[in-house]
């Protein structure tokens, strides 16, 4: 029986060293400073329908709701919640009271108002953007906006406005109300490649090949999608025109062996891509009509994942195995300056920030048998190598993707069985989820 | 002989079997145990996968956080208060004085009892008058996880003063930005430490009208060569303010801006 009863605690206590071993090991990295840089408060009242189409009221609440959503999540904006909002509609500058916009509850300094009208299928949008303190000449921004009286257009209409706002108040950074995200998509039975607002709207599948197509890459003038797709021949880096709505030809991406991750440069010129024609993959680099083919690297292990610097087009960022694990490395655009970004765990899927200065990447910090870390964003500073970690103990996430406006990210987050695409602000705040159906994957922003 | 009989008698009694049931299973168990948590370990722990990448290196890494504030967002105003709410509460009302209990008038005055009269002073004039306190709670939520930014200054840093006539009264919020843009490249991190607080150079530069800076200089120098480069590269580090107001006529603006360390 004390035989027994040894035995039971000592199977006991092998159980509790392999649970403890199972303890998410993450490092905080918690610092900041007041800088009085705060967000611009601003107001986005409803706006006044006009005429008596009876499509105005549906018209209308899809606009203010997609107004002030792109507002929300502009991420410089300091929103005044409709409860704090005076009753009033101000559809012209004559019918606003600045003060009941500047005073107390809303405080807002500026204030985004207008007309709706649908009228023989038209819908027409008068927005203006007014600053509350300057009495004297509080205009700020004046627009008209016109496309069919559908909701579609009613979210695009919204989105335009919204954008508009954002680039004169963000200091000339464009908005991204207008962009799209592709991604991947199973809830078809294939892995096909789909597209979707940024938001989440409007999600529609692009290719049909029945296949598995992974790797999605808009190119900066968003009239081709560059893939990966698995064939008969193995995978192939594959070309889909958006114009045409189907596969167009790319040489450079259908020789021997594996052909993956490709990645347009900014000027839409060249394509960066993984293939292992030669025996290890490699990162190529070729023209965007697949001409001029080159290798860049030439280590062994693997080396995949390419990314380009969008600023400069002189640089590219990929994932290499050739000193174990994969780890983040930066050269050259003609394989010159490499240099080791990461130094240690499991880095993987990089992608560039806009103005050059970030990169963000999936980095399990400590990967290994007995130091299980979790798959997180992160976010590096270049020139110094520091580093942020913005995404914190919330299943395992790949695949970030910056927006054009550098202060999204989107990215892909697995919990459990289910993968799902998120966005956040770069800094980790305001995380969302964009899709809800089935399996999604490997996202990638549009360049505009 | 008799003992030789009892010895031999025990030596052909069949031994008693040994109690190795309750052990075999306990062996069995443990053995079980072990099995399916090695078999559980190399599935959670990736050990079936990945093995391309080679054996994992040593992990581990550089314990610093980012501190360039080059994303363009807004910093999280932090809020060191620890009452956390959105609406502000009055505070608790100041202990008033506690007054002299009233006389009664219909009481009967004592006869022959001198009543001391009361010294009149005048009230002292305060030689600095307290100006009223402002009776509301400090309030606010603590901020969550702000994106570091320990590289700018506290408080925002000087004015910005823009020298095309009233282009500053017209279209406050377009100085407001660029306020908010040359703040948030001006790295503070650059500056010398030995740099006395309150030291500040003055930035001149141009801003076309498409919003492009230009033509930076040093105005007035702080006297810390580290401090007069930081804040010129932060005007430096700018692309584009956005496009000049469409209500202006200015082909370019002048700008002077402080940067107080």
């Amino acid at each position: 029986m004390k035989n027994d009863s040894r035995l039971l605690l000592l199977c006991l206590l092998i159980l509790s060293c392999f649970a403890a071993g199972k303890l998410p090991a993450q490092d905080w990295v918690h610092t900041g400073t007041n800088l009085g840089n705060d967000r611009i408060r601003i107001a986005a009242a409803d706006f006044k329908p006009l005429g008596n189409d009876p499509q105005n009221p549906a018209l209308k609440t899809v606009f203010d709701a997609t107004l002030y959503r792109d507002l929300a999540n502009a991420g410089i904006f300091d929103l005044v919640s409709k409860s704090m909002a005076p009753q009033q509609t101000p559809g012209s500058p004559q019918e606003i009271k600045l003060t009941q916009w500047s005073d107390a509850p809303a405080n807002a300094a500026m204030v985004a108002f207008g007309t709706v009208s649908a009228g023989n299928g038209k819908l027409t949008v008068y927005g203006w953007l007014y600053a509350t303190t300057n009495i004297a000449s509080p205009q700020v921004l004046s627009k008209q906006y016109s496309d069919d009286a559908s909701p579609d257009s009613a979210r695009t209409l919204a989105h335009r406005f919204a954008d508009d706002i954002i680039l004169r108040l963000g200091g000339g950074i464009n908005g991204i109300a207008e962009t799209k995200i592709y991604f991947v998509s199973s809830r078809t039975g294939s892995k096909e490649i789909w597209a979707m607002d940024y938001d989440g709207e409007n999600q529609h599948q692009i290719t049909h090949l029945g296949s598995i197509s992974l790797s999605p890459r808009v190119s900066p003038d968003n009239s081709r999608l560059a893939f990966a797709s698995l064939s008969n021949s193995g995978w192939s880096v594959r070309m889909y025109s958006l114009e045409l709505n189907r596969p167009v030809g790319f040489s450079a991406g259908t020789a021997g062996g594996s052909n993956q991750s490709p990645a347009w440069s900014a000027d839409g010129a060249k394509i960066a891509f993984s293939s292992s024609r030669t025996g290890d993959p490699e990162i190529w680099v070729c023209d965007a009509s697949g001409a001029n083919l080159r290798r860049l690297t030439s280590f062994r292990g693997p080396d995949v994942s390419p990314t380009w610097n969008p600023r400069t087009n002189a640089q590219i960022a990929w994932v290499s195995g050739r000193t174990g694990l994969p780890q983040i490395y930066i050269m050259d655009a003609d394989g010159a300056n490499i240099q080791r970004m990461t130094d240690g765990g499991y880095a993987i899927s990089p992608s560039w920030s806009p103005n050059g200065q970030f990169l963000t990447f999936s980095w399990n910090r400590k990967y290994g048998p007995g130091d299980p870390g979790g798959q997180d964003i992160y976010v590096m500073d270049i020139a110094s190598k520091r580093w942020l970690q913005v995404t914190h103990e919330s299943g395992s996430n790949d695949f970030p993707s910056w927006a054009p406006d550098g202060r999204h990210i989107v990215f892909e987050r697995a919990s459990g069985s289910h993968a799902q695409i998120w966005t956040m602000l770069a800094d980790g705040t305001g995380q969302r989820q964009l899709t809800h159906t089935g399996n999604n994957y490997m996202p990638n922003w549009s360049w505009k | 002989m008799i003992s030789l009989l009892e010895d031999l008698e025990q030596l052909n009694r069949a031994p008693a079997p040994d109690p190795i049931g309750a052990p075999a299973i306990g062996s069995l168990a443990l053995h079980l145990v072990l099995f399916g948590s090695l078999l559980l370990y190399g599935v959670l722990n990736g050990f079936f996968h990945h093995m391309m990448w080679g054996n994992p290196g040593s992990g581990g890494a550089i314990e610093v956080s980012l501190v360039s504030n080059a994303l363009p967002l807004p910093a999280e105003k932090v809020n060191e208060n620890v009452l956390t709410t959105d609406t502000p509460s009055q505070a608790p009302a100041e202990p008033t004085p506690k007054t002299k209990e009233a006389e009664d008038e219909k009481a009967i005055e004592i006869s022959g009892k001198q009543v001391k009269p009361q010294q009149k002073t005048a009230p002292k004039a305060q030689k600095n008058p307290q100006l009223a306190k402002d009776n509301h709670a400090q309030y606010g939520e603590q901020a969550g996880s702000a994106m570091p930014r320990s590289a700018t200054a506290q408080g925002g840093n000087g004015p910005v003063s823009v020298a095309n006539g009233d282009f500053g009264s017209r279209f406050g919020w377009y100085v407001d930005i660029i306020k908010h843009k040359v703040d948030q490249n001006w790295y503070r991190a650059e500056v010398d430490p030995r740099t006395p607080k309150g030291a500040t150079v003055q930035v001149y530069f141009k801003v076309s009208r498409q919003g492009v800076p230009s033509n930076f200089k040093i105005n007035n120098s702080s006297g810390s060569p580290t401090l007069d480069l930081s804040c010129e590269r932060a005007t430096q580090r700018v692309d584009t303010f956005g496009a000049l107001p469409a209500g202006s006529n200015d082909q370019w603006i002048d700008v002077t801006y402080d940067c107080a360390y």
